[in-house]
C-alpha cells in the first residue's frame, strides 16, 4: 500500500505533512517507510551504510521508527553552484547535470521506481513524498516524483496546499486543473496546511473546492513554528535543529505536530483509506 | 495652493501673468511641490475659484463661510495647461483673473486638456507576489512617459505606516509608490482603509487616513465592509480618477479567496467599482505559478474574470527563457497574454512584507551588529532599513542571551508600549538591556522611548489592558502618560541639536512624555520651534519620537558615530539621504520591469483597449 503527498508549491510543506503521516502510522504500529522519488535539495544526510539522501527523508524515517537509507531518496540532486548539480542515485553520487548535459531521464526514472518497489515488498505502506509542483508546464513532461510515479505505479495522491501565503484556492484548483487526464483521478482528497485562525472561516472556500473537483477536504492542519531544516532551500521555516541530537528535537516537534493536527480535526482515517 | 484672500489672490495671479510663462520653476526653494515634470507658471491658479467639485472643494472658512480649497487639483500644473493658458491669456490681452472671459478659457482648458482619468489593476495570486513593486514599477513608467499617475490600495494591513503633510496616516508602501510615480505629496486618497493589527485579533481600522474604530475578522466583513468600507473605495478611486491620468491600483492577497470574495473590497470588488482591467502577477520562485495563475483566474467568477487582461511571471531566478514554452501554454489554456517574464531584481527598497519578516532573525552583512529588540507589537520597522546602506548586520532579538556581541541597540516602535514593555520583563530582556547601559550606544524609537523612560502612567487603562503605572527602564528622566485616547500624527523637519544639520520624520504615538533631559533635535514648526527626545552622551542613550529618523544621513551618521567595534569607529557609507537610496532603486526596478514587459501591451490594457 502507498500514498503520495503532492504540493501546490515548493513550500507548501510535504516534507513536513508527510513526516507527520509517517509518525501517525507509526504511534498505530504500522510499518511504513518514507519515499520521496527526486530531491533537489543542498541539505543531505549520510546514512549509517554512507549512502547519500536528503535530509527531509532522514527526519521521515525517524518519524517513521526507521533507519534512514538510500531507497528512500533514489535521485538527489544537488545544486553545487554555478549551474552545476550533481546527481545521487540510491545515495551514490552518478556525476553532474549541467545546462547543456541534462539528467539522464530513463535511468534515474528507473532507479527511482525500483527503490520504490523494494521499499513496497518490505513495509505496509510507503508514503511518498511529491516534488516541487507536479504541474510545472515547462518540465511536466519530464516528471518522475509526482505524475511520474502516479502513472507509473497508480499511487493514490493527497493535494497539499499552503494557506500562509494566501491564494490557497487558486493553488488547489489550479494544480488540480493542469493535472493530465490519465491521473487526476488519483488524487483523491486535499489538505490545507499552515493554519491560524477559525477555520470555520474556510468553509465556503473549502466546499467549493470539493464540488468542483471531487477531491475532499481531509482537514486543514493548524500553523506552528516548526523548528527543523526544511527540504527545500525555500522553505520559510524558521530555524535549524539545535542541540546534538537532531533526531531527538525533532520527534519532538513533528509529535507535537501531529498533536496539534489531531486536536484540529485532520482526518487521518479518511487518509487510511485511501492507501 | 493654500487658502488665502481672493485679493491677494488676484494680485498675486496679475504678478503670474505679468511674469509670463516659466515652465517648471527649479529655482523655487519648493519645487517640485505637486509632481516632478510640473509648471509653475500658476503657483496662484487664474481660474480661482473654479468652483469644479471634481477639481477642488469647499472647506469650512472660520467664519463659517465655504471656502474654495484646491490641495489636491493638479490641472494648472500640467504643462502643457499652463503653456496654453499663459499664451491664451496673453493673446486675449487678458490683465485681471477677474475679467470674465477667464470663465470661457476655464471651460475652454477643460473640454481640450480634461479627461476622467482610468484605472488599471495589480494583482497577485498570492501575498508577496510582487504586486507593490509591479505597482511601484507600472508607476514609473507611466510617469516617465509624462502621464500624472496615482498608486491606490484600497485597503492595506500594514505596520508600517506614514504620515501625510495634513497629519493622515497611510501605508508606508503607498508613499514608495507616489514617489515612483513622481509625486510629492502621498495623501490618504491613495490608501482610503488602513488596518493596524494591534497583536491580538483585532485590528485598528483608519479610514482616509483617521482612526475610525477597532474590529476582528467577522466585524470587520459583516459591519465594516458593505458600508463604511465600500463607500470609502468608490469614493477615493473617484476622487484620484479625477485628478490623475491612471490609477494604478493594488490588489491585496489574493483575488480567489472564494471564501469571501463577495465582501472582498481590496481585489475585484474595487476594479469593478473602479471600472479597471486587471494583471495578475504570479511569483514564479516558489513554483506552482502555473497552477496558481490558472486556479486564480478560474475561481474568479465569470462576471468578472474577462477584467483580468494579463499575466506577468514575477521574480524569475534563472534564464527567463526558459519560462517561455510554460508562458505559451499558459496563454493557450487561459487565453490571457502573458506580457512579461520579468527577472528576480535586486533592489532594496522597504517592503510591506510582514510574512517575510516573521522569519527573519538578521538582515544585512556589516561589520557591526545593532540588535533590534524584536518586540511582539513591533510597529514601523522600516524606520531600521537606512542601516543597511551602512556596514552594519541587523539582528532581530527575543532573548537576553541573543544581545551578546551587540555593537548597539535599538529598541524600535511598538502598537502598545505597555505589553511590550511587560514582556520584555517576563523574558529579562530589560535588565539585560540595561546591563549594556554606558558600554553601547541604546537608541529608543518611538515606543522604545517610552520604553526607556522612568515611569509608564496608564491611569484609564488606554495602552495596557488594564489601569496601571509601571517602571520603565529608567534610563532617561522621563514620565509618559495616558490620559485620553488621541493620537499625535504630525511630521516633523527640523534639525540636530549637536551638529545643526537637518533631520526629518513624523510622529505616531499615544501617550505624550515628560522629559527631563537634553534634547536631541530641534523640530521647526509653522510658527515657532520646539525640541524633541533625549540624549544622554557620557552613557550613549538616545531617545526620540520620530520615525524615520534614519533616513537624513544626520542623525544616523551621528549615532554610528558612538558604535565601536573592537574599539575602532564604524566605517561610514558616504552619506547619503535615504530618499535618493529609495529613488535610485525604484529606477533600477522600473528599468527591469521596462525591458522585461511588453509596453504596448501595458499601454493597451491601462487605456482599457484590450
Ligand atoms: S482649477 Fe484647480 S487650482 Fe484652479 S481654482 Fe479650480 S480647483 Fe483650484
Amino acid at each position: 500500500m502507498s500514498i503520495l503527498f503532492i504540493g501546490t508549491a515548493s513550500g507548501a510543506g510535504k516534507t513536513t505533512v508527510t513526516a507527520m503521516y509517517c509518525r501517525h502510522l507509526r504511534r498505530k504500529g504500522v510499518r511504513v517507510a518514507p519515499y520521496k522519488a527526486v530531491n533537489l535539495s543542498l541539505n543531505s544526510y549520510v546514512t549509517q551504510e554512507g549512502k547519500e539522501i536528503g535530509m527531509g527523508q532522514a527526519f521521515q524515517a525517524w518519524a517513521s521508527g526507521l533507519k534512514p537509507s538510500g531507497d528512500m531518496n533514489p535521485v538527489l540532486l544537488k545544486p553545487s553552484g554555478n549551474g552545476r548539480i550533481q546527481t545521487v542515485l540510491c545515495g551514490t553520487p552518478a556525476g553532474d547535470v549541467t545546462e547543456k548535459k541534462s539528467m539522464d531521464a530513463p535511468l534515474a526514472s528507473a532507479v527511482a521506481y525500483e527503490a520504490y518497489d523494494r521499499l513496497r515488498s518490505k513495509y505496509d505502506v510507503v508514503v511518498c513524498e511529491g516534488s516541487g509542483s507536479p504541474v510545472e508546464l515547462n518540465l511536466m513532461d519530464r516528471d518522475i516524483a509526482n505524475i511520474g510515479l502516479m502513472r507509473n505505479r497508480r499511487v493514490p495522491a493527497i493535494l497539499v496546499g499552503d494557506i500562509e501565503r494566501g491564494g490557497v484556492f487558486a493553488a488547489l484548483y489550479g494544480t488540480w486543473l493542469l493535472l493530465p487526464d490519465d491521473v487526476r483521478p488519483l488524487v483523491k482528497g486535499f489538505l490545507i496546511n499552515r493554519f491560524r485562525g477559525d477555520a470555520s472561516l474556510l468553509d465556503g472556500g473549502v466546499r467549493t473546492i470539493e464540488d468542483i473537483t471531487g477531491m475532499k477536504h481531509l482537514g486543514t492542519i493548524p500553523y506552528r513554528s516548526l523548528k527543523f531544516p526544511e527540504e527545500d532551500s525555500l522553505s520559510d521555516s524558521d530555524g535549524r535543529l539545535s542541540g546534538d541530537n537532531a533526531e531527538e528535537a525533532f520527534m519532538s516537534n513533528i509529535d507535537a505536530l501531529l498533536d496539534a493536527a489531531l486536536e484540529a480535526g485532520v482526518d487521518f482515517q479518511a487518509i487510511e483509506r485511501l492507501h | 495652493m493654500p487658502v488665502a484672500s481672493m485679493d491677494n489672490i488676484t494680485k498675486k495671479v496679475k504678478e503670474e501673468i505679468d511674469r509670463g510663462w516659466i515652465g517648471p520653476d527649479i529655482e523655487c526653494p519648493y519645487h517640485p511641490c505637486h509632481f516632478i515634470g510640473q509648471d509653475c507658471t500658476f503657483c496662484f491658479c487664474p481660474f480661482y475659484p473654479c468652483n469644479d467639485l471634481g477639481l477642488g472643494d469647499n472647506i469650512a472658512g472660520r467664519l463659517g463661510k465655504p471656502i474654495w480649497q484646491c490641495t489636491y487639483c493638479l490641472l494648472i500644473h500640467r504643462p502643457e495647461v499652463g503653456r496654453h493658458v499663459m499664451s491664451e491669456i496673453k493673446r486675449l490681452g487678458i490683465q485681471d483673473p477677474k475679467d470674465p472671459r477667464m470663465r470661457d478659457l476655464f471651460n475652454d482648458v477643460k473640454e481640450r486638456f480634461y479627461r476622467k482619468g482610468r484605472a488599471l489593476m495589480v494583482l497577485g495570486a498570492t501575498s508577496d507576489a510582487g504586486k507593490s513593486v509591479t505597482v511601484a514599477a507600472i508607476c514609473r513608467i507611466l510617469h516617465k512617459r509624462g502621464y500624472l499617475v496615482a498608486p491606490f490600495k484600497s485597503q492595506n494591513m500594514s505596520l508600517n505606516s506614514k504620515v501625510t503633510p495634513i497629519g493622515s496616516e497611510i501605508a508606508m508602501i503607498q508613499t514608495i509608490q507616489a514617489k515612483a510615480a513622481g509625486l510629492k505629496n502621498p495623501d490618504h486618497h491613495m490608501n482610503p482603509i488602513l488596518l493596524k493589527p494591534k497583536g491580538d485579533t483585532r485590528s485598528q481600522v483608519m479610514v482616509e487616513g483617521k482612526p475610525f474604530g477597532d474590529y476582528d475578522v467577522p466585524e470587520y466583513y459583516d459591519n465594516f465592509v458593505p458600508g463604511p468600507g465600500i463607500e470609502a473605495v468608490k469614493r477615493n478611486i473617484e476622487f484620484l480618477k479625477q485628478r490623475y491620468d491612471f490609477v494604478v491600483m493594488e490588489g491585496a492577497g489574493s483575488p480567489a479567496e472564494i471564501n469571501i470574495y463577495d465582501r472582498d473590497i481590496a481585489n475585484m470588488g474595487a476594479a469593478v467599482v473602479a471600472d479597471a482591467d486587471c494583471i495578475l502577477v504570479v511569483n514564479v520562485e516558489w513554483g506552482g505559478s502555473f497552477a496558481y495563475a490558472v486556479g486564480t483566474v478560474k475561481l474568479i467568477p465569470e462576471r468578472d474574470r474577462g477584467r483580468i487582461k494579463g499575466i506577468i511571471l514575477n521574480n524569475v531566478l534563472g534564464n527567463p527563457s526558459n519560462m517561455e514554452p510554460g508562458a505559451e501554454e499558459l496563454e493557450r489554456i487561459l487565453g490571457i497574454p502573458v506580457i512579461g517574464i520579468v527577472p528576480h531584481a535586486d533592489v532594496d527598497l522597504p517592503s510591506e512584507d510582514s510574512e517575510a519578516f516573521r522569519g527573519m532573525s538578521s538582515r544585512g552583512s556589516g561589520g557591526v551588529r545593532i540588535s533590534v529588540v524584536k518586540v511582539p507589537r513591533i510597529a514601523n520597522f522600516t524606520d531600521l532599513d537606512p542601516l543597511y546602506m551602512e556596514d552594519a548586520t541587523v539582528s532581530f532579538v527575543t532573548r537576553p542571551e541573543e544581545l551578546e556581541g551587540s555593537d548597539a541597540i535599538i529598541i524600535p516602535g511598538t502598537k502598545n508600549t505597555i505589553d511590550d514593555l511587560l514582556w520584555m520583563r517576563e523574558n529579562g530582556l530589560d535588565k539585560a538591556i540595561c546591563s549594556f547601559k554606558g558600554k553601547i550606544p541604546i537608541l529608543g524609537i518611538c515606543g522604545g522611548y517610552q520604553i526607556m523612560g522612568r515611569l509608564l502612567k496608564d491611569p484609564q487603562g488606554i495602552e495596557g489592558k488594564a489601569p496601571q503605572t509601571i517602571e520603565g527602564l529608567g534610563m532617561f528622566d522621563m514620565v509618559t502618560e495616558w490620559d485620553e485616547y488621541k493620537k499625535k500624527v504630525i511630521q516633523d523637519q527640523g534639525c540636530l541639536l549637536e551638529t545643526g544639520e537637518p533631520v526629518t520624520g513624523y510622529e505616531i504615538h499615544m501617550g505624550l512624555s515628560e522629559v527631563n533631559e537634553a534634547p536631541l533635535f530641534r523640530i521647526d514648526r509653522f510658527k515657532d520651534s520646539e525640541t524633541e527626545g533625549a540624549f544622554r552622551k557620557d552613557d550613549m542613550l538616545f531617545g526620540t519620537y520620530l520615525h524615520g529618523v534614519f533616513d537624513k544621513p544626520a542623525f544616523r551618521k551621528f549615532f554610528l558615530s558612538f558604535v565601536k567595534k573592537g574599539g575602532k569607529p564604524v566605517k561610514m557609507a558616504e552619506p547619503k539621504d535615504y530618499d535618493d537610496h529609495i529613488e535610485e532603486n525604484i529606477e533600477k526596478l522600473a528599468l527591469v520591469f521596462e525591458k522585461a514587459l511588453d509596453i504596448d501591451m501595458l499601454m493597451s490594457i491601462a487605456e482599457g483597449r484590450s
